[in-house]
């Protein structure tokens, strides 16, 4: 064992007693301070009555407003507006008003793994509605296929005063420990663990009102504590941080409010990474200011975001594209990194609607920098822009639909030691799509939708030669009519073109065509309430034809691919407690290439394969008692490959699988309810992929729980 | 309202040719590049995707050229990756990074991996490798270990792996549709344990 394993293993004893303590003292210290301070403040004076709603609404939009990648490591916005969500129901008569303790077990098994597990949660509401959560966890995974196991150890502690105080104060800490043992097939083993803890106290004020100002504070102070260890590489840290949050709006009109938000946050400690030692630090900021209106026919919003970042910490030494490079020997494995990011984002929605004419718009642009000071990767810079337009409209028992989509980016990069910037690498894409929707008569309809889309991505002078072009047509056309003796029939037809096609010359030998036709028709037929019947067959024809494959350089012919599937299925249900589900499949498909094409221009095919595939399936469920149910299903199938060449090879597979269960759900007792759900199912299967573990093996959802 | 009481038949019809036009110009808008005659020895060459080792010999066709349409068209639109230890625990990615690994992110890992290297070398199918049949659409392989080279132009770092594969049969052809990395395997020349592409998703996918 090494030091670092003794290390975590001391922590592992020692960090569960205490966060076990932790969960025990912690909200039992806080409620002496609550109460104590809930003496003074006998009423709840959040002060949010009379904030209307759209007010709140363009508020809460704001502090959720999309943050750019930029602040997302190290932006967390406080949900202050969740802080007092969930709280018991206040009592006069006490402090406490409700504890509740859940323990809980289980164990979950499958073809890949087998998970037993273990919780214990606890949940005390305290008057005012302050309330105070834990919950703690174990859990084990045995992998069945692998020489793998995972455990896991968690405890999570929640307090928040709900209205005992004059703002909103919560506590939150949590501890996760996992250790995943693996070994690969050449018997090296790797043990990677993890001990993490962190703690985080809050303080919001939400709401308060200045005149004509609805603002809304928070601050937050933290610390997050870990060691682990993985590939033999030690990954620990232990920072503390501090943020501020300021949401603040103003009704500046009818139906029209300016929202703002300001965040700050900054953190700092150490990390150690493999076998250096660094002090780490992170600063981060962001900014934003949106106008939200909701004037009778349209409802929309502007908002602009602006956020950046600094990052000071131990990295692995990574090469221009992000990767770990600790293989090359003389190279440095850990460097320390300095990253800073800029990042702006603008928005524009909108929406129109009068009566049944729907007119939605939404454009965006979001422009980022990221820049590393030792990285290879240097300066990275990226630009996005969006659009999406759709119209609808109604007349009569027509409506109708149209969308066009349209979106634009780039990226660029600056090597670190490059004097030249690589070239942006722009993907354009246009996307058009209509519907028309009709009631043609009595109980049918029809639904016709076109669509076209192309992509194309151009590397700026040509630093790589992966310029390329997909566009893709399709056309479907959807007929249903309902009879009223329980007979719905069914029909679509569909066609799909797909073109991909490479720009530049080593890449373009392959580029294609391909064009596939779906005609399925089909039908339910309700026989009786114990019986129904259904019937669907559909034909897939598919060509490709390749661009070049004229030319004598290249080492394509065009072909076809054809599949005609023909589904049956059967539902019967006997009585009440019995169902009965039959299903027989058949399929068959060719494929052909083609080999001539004659003066009149016609094509001629060879086939090239004949595949027959057929499957029957049964499934029965039972249900004994209440709560008590009995299942059990089974496939058979049987596939019949002809390779047809110089000599015909036919390969004839058999497979199958069955199996048999049962479903348990009971519930004992109200006051402490007692709970049990058990779903276990033995498998058996056979044919040509199923492998030792995968023949014969338990499938198992089970858990016994209780509240008391 | 008494907007849509007043629309009658002759506005139905103006309302469709202008959507019918609508489209047919944007139709008219969305066309394609030209492109450039194929060079002579350079191509790539990939199999028909009739069968599930096929199309895993087309993946490493795609790897080996770093031609992202090779990759894309044979991952399912129900595509599903689950990573290994090492890659879940990477440092660096945003929490929940890995959830909803779907196709669209595939797309974007594969994209970026290819933009930004000189060059791949895979051998995605160890020798040993027994392959198993496919029966009914479906083909699990089990333990499949892939090993590929990747040059960025300033450092060559190689990642080999076991993984659990599965594909499927969907109308015509053969796709991935569930990719479980399993672990990083040992460099079969220095003993030392690499990583799964799993790391290199979590490096590209981000970036």
């Amino acid at each position: 064992m090494t030091p670092a394993d003794e290390c975590l293993r001391r922590r592992d004893t020692s960090g569960f007693l205490v966060c076990r303590t932790l969960c025990i003292l912690l909200p039992l210290l806080l409620l002496v301070a609550g109460s104590a301070v809930a003496q003074d403040r006998s009423r709840d004076n959040l002060g949010d009555q009379g904030s209307s709603a759209d007010y709140a609404a363009a508020i809460a939009d704001s502090a959720n407003a999309r943050a750019d990648s930029a602040s997302a490591a190290a932006d967390t916005v406080p949900q202050v507006y969740s802080t007092t969500a969930g709280a018991a129901s206040t009592s006069t008569s006490g402090l406490f008003t409700s504890f509740k303790n859940t323990p809980k077990a289980g164990v979950r098994a499958n073809v890949r793994q087998n998970n037993y597990y273990g919780e214990l949660t606890t949940n005390l509401s305290m008057r005012g509605g302050s309330i105070a959560n834990n919950r703690l966890n174990w859990s084990y995974d045995q992998y069945r296929k692998q020489d793998k196991t995972v455990e896991t150890r968690g405890l999570g502690l929640d307090y928040n005063t709900g209205s005992l105080l004059p703002a909103s104060v919560r506590a939150s800490g949590k501890w996760n420990w996992s250790e995943d043992k693996t070994v690969n097939t050449t018997g090296s083993a790797n043990v990677a663990k993890r001990d993490f803890k962190s703690g985080t106290v809050s303080v919001s004020k939400p709401r308060m009102q200045a005149g004509m100002f609805l603002t809304t504070l928070s601050a937050a102070v933290g610390i997050n504590d870990q060691k682990a260890n993985d590939q033999n590489v030690q990954n620990d840290f232990n920072e503390a941080s501090v943020d501020g949050h300021l949401q603040t709006g103003a009704r500046v009109a009818r139906g029209v409010t300016i929202a703002g938000r300001l965040y700050a946050k900054s953190l700092g400690g150490d990390r150690s990474l493999g076998t250096s030692t660094s002090p780490s630090s992170a600063n981060s900021d962001s900014m934003g200011i949106g106008i939200y209106y909701d004037r009778t026919v349209a409802v929309g919003r502007v908002a602009i975001t602006r956020s950046n970042f600094d990052k000071k910490y131990l990295d692995f030494n990574r090469d221009q594209n992000g990767q770990v490079d600790t293989l090359t020997p003389g190279v440095e494995k850990y460097v320390e990194e300095l990253e800073t990011k800029d990042a702006i984002s603008i928005e524009f929605e909108n929406r129109f609607q009068i009566g049944r004419i729907d007119l939605r718009a939404n454009l965006s642009r979001d422009i980022n920098e990221q820049d590393y000071a030792i990285s290879k990767a240097g300066l990275k810079e990226r630009q996005q822009d969006r659009m999406n337009l759709a119209a609808s409209f109604g007349a009569g028992r027509d409506s109708f639909e149209v969308a066009y989509v349209y979106g634009y980016k780039w990226d660029d990069q600056k090597l670190q030691d490059a004097t030249e910037r690589r070239g942006r690498k722009y993907t354009k894409d246009r996307d058009y799509e209509f519907t028309w929707y009709r009631d043609l008569f009595t109980a049918t309809d029809l639904t016709v939708k076109y669509h076209q889309g192309l992509t194309q991505d151009t590397a700026e002078n040509q630093y790589n030669d992966n310029d390329k072009d997909r566009l893709e047509t399709d056309l479907s056309l959807k007929l249903g009519r309902n009879w009223n003796s329980g007979f719905r029939v069914n029909l679509g037809f569909n066609w799909k073109g797909t073109q991909d096609l490479n720009i530049r010359a080593s890449r373009s030998s392959t580029n294609n065509h391909r064009d596939s036709y779906e005609v399925a028709p089909g039908y339910t037929w309700i026989l009786s309430p114990w019986l129904t019947l259904s019937q669907n067959y559909r034909l897939y024809i598919q060509y490709t034809d390749y661009v070049f494959s004229h030319l004598p350089d290249v080492n394509r012919e065009d072909n076809y691919n054809k599949r005609g599937n023909l589904n049956t299925s059967m539902v019967i249900k006997p009585s009440s407690r019995l169902r009965l589900n039959l299903k027989y499949d058949y399929n068959k498909r060719f494929n052909a290439t083609k080999t001539a094409t004659d003066v009149t221009g016609g094509s001629k095919y060879r086939k090239d394969l004949i595949q027959t595939i057929g499957r029957v399936d049964l499934a029965v469920s039972y249900t004994v008692a209440e709560g008590v149910t009995l299942e059990g299903a089974t496939y058979r199938n049987r596939d019949a490959k002809d390779n047809i060449g110089s000599t015909t090879k036919t390969t004839v597979n058999h497979a199958g699988e069955m199996w048999l269960g049962c479903k348990i759900s009971q519930k004992w007792g109200t006051k402490h309810p007692l709970e049990l759900s058990a779903t276990i199912k033995k498998y058996n299967a056979y044919g040509p992929s199923v492998t030792e573990t995968s023949s014969d093996y338990w499938e198992a959802d089970a858990w016994l729980k209780w509240e008391f | 309202m008494s907007l849509d009481r007043g629309i009658r038949m002759p506005t139905v019809a103006v309302m469709v040719t202008l959507c019918l036009g609508m489209v047919l110009v944007s139709g008219c808008f969305l066309s394609p590049r030209e492109q450039e005659s194929p060079s002579s020895g350079e191509q790539i060459d990939y199999v028909n995707d009739n069968s599930a080792v096929n199309v895993w010999t087309n993946l490493e066709i795609s790897l080996n050229n770093t031609h992202a349409p090779g990759w894309e068209t044979r991952i399912s639109d129900d595509f599903q990756y689950t990573p290994d230890s090492q890659a879940l625990n990477m440092p660096g990615l945003p929490p929940g990074y890995w959830e909803n690994w779907n196709k669209e992110r595939e797309s974007a890992f594969i994209n970026n991996l290819y933009d930004n290297v000189v060059g791949i070398i895979s051998l995605m199918r160890d020798p040993d490798f027994v392959v198993p049949d496919e029966s009914g659409g479906v083909a699990e392989w089990e333990g499949v270990i892939y090993d590929l080279t990747v040059d960025s132009g300033g450092s060559v770092i190689r990642y080999r792996a076991s993984a659990d594969i599965s594909f499927r049969l969907e109308g015509n052809f053969w796709y991935v549709y569930r990719w479980i990395d399993l672990i990083g395997e040992s460099d079969p020349e220095t003993g030392q344990t690499l990583s799964s592409m799993g790391v290199l998703r979590g490096t590209f996918g981000s970036n």
